[in-house]
C-alpha cells in the first residue's frame, strides 16, 4: 500500500472515530445540544482529530520516509483530484439542505452540527473515493 | 472503471534490460512505484511527459512501448 493510500485510510478512519463519538453522542442523547458539555466533547473529538492524523501519519512516514517525502506523482494528483471534486458536490448539496433546518425549528447550533456533518461526510467522502481509485485505478 | 485502450510492453522492457524492478523504474521517471504498476497492469494512461520518460529509460521509440488497441 502507498503512503497516500495509507494517508487516505488514516484520514477515512480518525475523522470516523472523532465525529462518530462526537455525532453517537448528540444521537443517542447522551450530551444535549447547546450546552458546555457539548462544546467540551467537540474541541476534544477536534483535537483527537488532530493528534491522531499528526501522530499516525507520522508512524506511517516512519515506515516510507521517501515516499512521505516525495511530491504527489501525476496519478496521485490526479486521484485526489476526482476525489475531491466529489467531495465538492457532497459539500454543495450539504449546503443546500441546510436550508431545511434554517427554515425549521431548528437552534443555531443544530444548524451548526448540520454544517459540520456535512463538511465530515465531504471529507469522508474524499478519503473513501482516494482509495477507491487507488484500488480500482482511475 | 474501463481499462483505456492501450497496451503497453514495460513488463518485457523491464525484464530484458536486467531484470529492471518496478521500483527502479518508478524512481528513474520521478514516479511511485504504485504508479509503474498501475500503468503496467493498464489501469491507468500515463501522461505524453511520463510516456516518454519511461521509453527514453529503456532506449525504445514510443511505439514500441505503448500501443493503441483498436479493440479497446
Amino acid at each position: 500500500m502507498s503512503f497516500r493510500e495509507t494517508s487516505a485510510w488514516i484520514t477515512l478512519t480518525s475523522v470516523l472515530l472523532c465525529f462518530g463519538v462526537y455525532f453517537g453522542s448528540l444521537a443517542t442523547g447522551h450530551v444535549r445540544a447547546p450546552s458546555f458539555v457539548t462544546l467540551h466533547l467537540l474541541l476534544l473529538c477536534v483535537s483527537a482529530l488532530v493528534v491522531l492524523q499528526i501522530g499516525l501519519h507520522a508512524v506511517a512516514a516512519c515506515f516510507a520516509p521517501r515516499a512521505a517525502r516525495a511530491l504527489r506523482d501525476e496519478r496521485e494528483q490526479l486521484i485526489q483530484m476526482r476525489a475531491r471534486g466529489l467531495g465538492y458536490y457532497v459539500l454543495m448539496a450539504g449546503v443546500l439542505a441546510l436550508a431545511i433546518p434554517g427554515h425549521m425549528e431548528g437552534s443555531k447550533i443544530d444548524l451548526m452540527n448540520f454544517a459540520l456533518l456535512d463538511v465530515v461526510v465531504a471529507s469522508l467522502v474524499v478519503s473513501a473515493a482516494q482509495i477507491v481509485m487507488f484500488r480500482r485505478g482511475v | 472503471m474501463p481499462r483505456p485502450p492501450i497496451a503497453n510492453q514495460i513488463r518485457r522492457l523491464r525484464f530484458e534490460h536486467g531484470e529492471m524492478t518496478q521500483s527502479e523504474l518508478a524512481e528513474r521517471i520521478g514516479m511511485t512505484r504504485q504508479t509503474v504498476a498501475a500503468i503496467e497492469a493498464g489501469k491507468y494512461s500515463p501522461s505524453l511527459e511520463a510516456a516518454f520518460r519511461i521509453s527514453r529509460v529503456f532506449g525504445a521509440a514510443l511505439e514500441d512501448v505503448f500501443q493503441w488497441t483498436e479493440a479497446g
